[in-house]
């Protein structure tokens, strides 16, 4: 009898098996299975075709889930210790999103590609297939965070260069300058800068944490924080929220501040900070509010859109209607959303309204879940802010997953006319490469910070 | 009914459902995750990682999970107990107070460093920082749920 040998593989490569995560991808499985098979269904009685119960796109859902499986399989390979919730939530948020791209009329967003000409699905399917390899690839190969503490001012100099690069050579798209074009690329970087604002921050307050919470500057009987120690901050925070209100793109500020003063009070602990901040937050949007139009166009638009309801509040309250058609448990997929005049009723409807679209199709029930999810993501974050080993740690994981949950919120309030309306993306389920590599990004780092084998903090010297 | 409208209506709810039945089993995760931790009982105010130690007593690795007040010294009654010739009898104690630790030089005949630096004194202490006690360096992690 021979004796076997160890098979060829690379050293230190030990397999773990990931028994809860494995269960919920193949929930996910199920359910867009489930939901691209509805689509389908619903597409073909609307066509006036009997109903086969087979996937709308089988060859996409399978592409998507053969991916979020690689994922998967890439961390159980490399014995990874990671988070296991994180992974099916998300996939079945994206999932979701590319239920609602393949559903929504091609023709919204099409490229050119040598030829093929690539519609909304498609191009949301290659994204979210980028977004997943680039979740792999930090979940696997980021071991240590020194890449990220030691440069803290180099990120943060990087994501400004960036802005300024958009505000001097940006191309402008319905009248606000986001976009950067490089060669047939082009991006929004204030996607990209919202995580260098988290990975600044959380160097920034790990290191100055004990400054901030001991020393006092006292004006008259008020304690306030230190003001000192909190400028090159409120520096970088200064120049982020200019250069965004310079470019219009006011739901990035909205999320730059209020993620700034949740992790000041994460770091903290001190509510005078947030009391001065909301502050300042109501007297910077008062000045907003007087000198720039647009600030006052949404704000006029949210207390009455239905005062020009063709013009100015078109898009508000044709989502208003769409949560209204859905009701409870929605229409359906692939039967809301009737074309009014050849087009869909709301505008902009694949990055700045999908929450109205699942409002209609998915229902309050759905949108409930979705909501729920993103609840999910959140409370996965701040548990493992928990369970990190040192500040600098704690600090990036609350802000990674506060940045994310606080963006949909703020879109999805913005949906509903809760709050008024500010253009950013629904993370993970609205169109867009930059969107979805700047929370690829987020979700890869968190499941790198949540590795419990990972290497040990450096010393601080 | 129809039975076209009703595969519909069907497959509607079930897509529904089935993310219900996902955040559910999501949940039912979630909250068995907080109860163990919460049994565990609450999570250590810090812990002393040795990370270098000439003498190899204690030796490079050893963890000690710190109580609200830790003694530090080469005297057998102190909490930690650092066998090496450059350390004091009684050398230096780590204190928790408020939300911070703080460490107290005992009057030590070499010094206790933070990061390098004399303590005069007394001295905040953070996490990840690097203490020294003669010859043997710690660094202060975050306390883990035991």
């Amino acid at each position: 009898m021979r004796i076997a040998r160890r098979p060829f593989v690379a050293p230190r490569l030990k397999p773990r098996t990931r028994r809860r995560e494995t269960v919920l991808l193949i929930l996910v499985a199920i359910i867009l299975t489930v939901g691209s098979v509805s689509l389908s269904a619903t597409e073909r009685v609307a066509a006036g075709q009997p109903i086969l119960l087979v996937p709308a796109d089988p060859r996409a859902l399978a592409v998507y889930l053969g991916l979020l499986g690689a994922v998967h399989v890439a961390q159980i390979v490399a014995g990874r210790r990671t988070d296991q919730i994180l992974l099916p939530a998300v996939g079945l948020l994206g999932g979701i999103g590319l239920l609602l791209m393949e559903r929504l009329p091609q023709g919204l967003v099409s490229q050119d590609f040598g030829g093929t000409t690539l519609g909304l699905g498609q191009l949301q399917l290659a994204w979210l297939s980028i977004a997943l390899v680039v979740i792999g690839v930090l979940a696997v190969a980021v071991r240590s965070d020194a890449w990220l503490r030691l440069y803290k001012y180099t990120w943060a100099a990087a994501g400004i260069g960036l802005l300024v690069l958009t505000v001097l050579f940006g191309v402008d798209v319905n009248g606000e300058r986001l976009s950067l074009r490089i060669g047939p690329v082009s991006g929004q970087p204030s996607e990209l800068l919202k995580v260098i604002l988290v990975v600044f921050l959380a160097g920034y307050l790990s290191e100055n944490r004990r400054l901030l919470v001991e020393e006092d500057t006292r004006v008259g009987p008020l304690r306030l924080p230190p003001l000192p120690y909190l400028a090159p901050m409120l520096a970088m925070l200064a120049m982020a929220l200019g250069v965004v209100v310079i470019q219009h793109d006011l739901g990035a500020a909205l999320l730059f501040f209020a993620v700034f003063l949740l992790l000041l009070y994460v770091a903290t602990g001190r509510l005078s900070a947030v009391a001065i901040g909301l502050v300042l937050f109501i007297i910077g949007a008062a000045v907003l509010y007087r000198l720039v139009p647009t600030v006052q166009e949404r704000v006029d638009i949210w207390l009455n859109p239905f005062a020009d309801p063709t013009g100015a509040g078109y898009q508000i309250v044709q989502a208003l209607h769409a949560f209204a058609r859905g009701g409870i448990v929605g229409t359906g997929l692939g039967a809301g959303l009737p074309l009014i005049g050849g087009q869909l009723p709301i505008p902009a409807v694949e990055t700045d309204f999908p929450f109205a679209a699942l409002g209609e199709e998915l229902g309050l029930a759905g949108i409930l879940a979705i909501l729920g999810l993103y609840f999910v993501v959140i409370e996965r974050g701040l548990r493992i802010a928990a369970a990190a080993p040192d500040e600098f740690r704690a600090i990036l994981a609350a802000g990674l997953s506060l940045v994310i949950g606080v963006q949909a919120f703020i879109i999805a309030a913005g949906n509903l006319k809760l709050i008024p309306l500010t253009g950013i993306t629904l993370p993970f389920i609205s169109y867009g490469g930059s969107s979805l590599l700047a929370n690829a990004i987020v979700v890869g780092l968190l499941l790198a910070v949540s590795d419990r084998g990972a290497e040990a903090p450096p010393a601080n010297s | 009914m129809d039975p076209t409208l009703a595969t519909l209506w069907i497959l509607r709810l079930l897509f529904l459902a089935l993310i219900y039945a996902f955040l559910f089993g999501v949940v039912r995760v979630l909250i068995r995750d907080l109860r163990s931790a919460s049994r565990e009982g609450t999570v250590g105010l810090g812990r002393l990682v040795v990370v270098a130690s000439p003498g190899d007593d204690p030796g490079v690795g050893a963890v000690f999970e710190l109580d609200a007040l830790t003694t530090i010294g080469r005297d057998v009654n102190n909490t930690v107990v650092v066998e090496d010739p450059f350390a004091s009898a009684e050398h230096c104690v780590l204190s928790y107070r408020g939300r911070a630790w703080y460490v107290e030089d005992r009057l030590s005949t070499n010094g206790t460093f933070v990061n390098a630096t004399l303590v005069d004194g007394t001295a905040a202490l953070g996490f990840g920082d690097e203490l020294q006690v003669g010859e043997v360096r710690f660094r202060l992690e975050r306390g883990r749920s035991r």
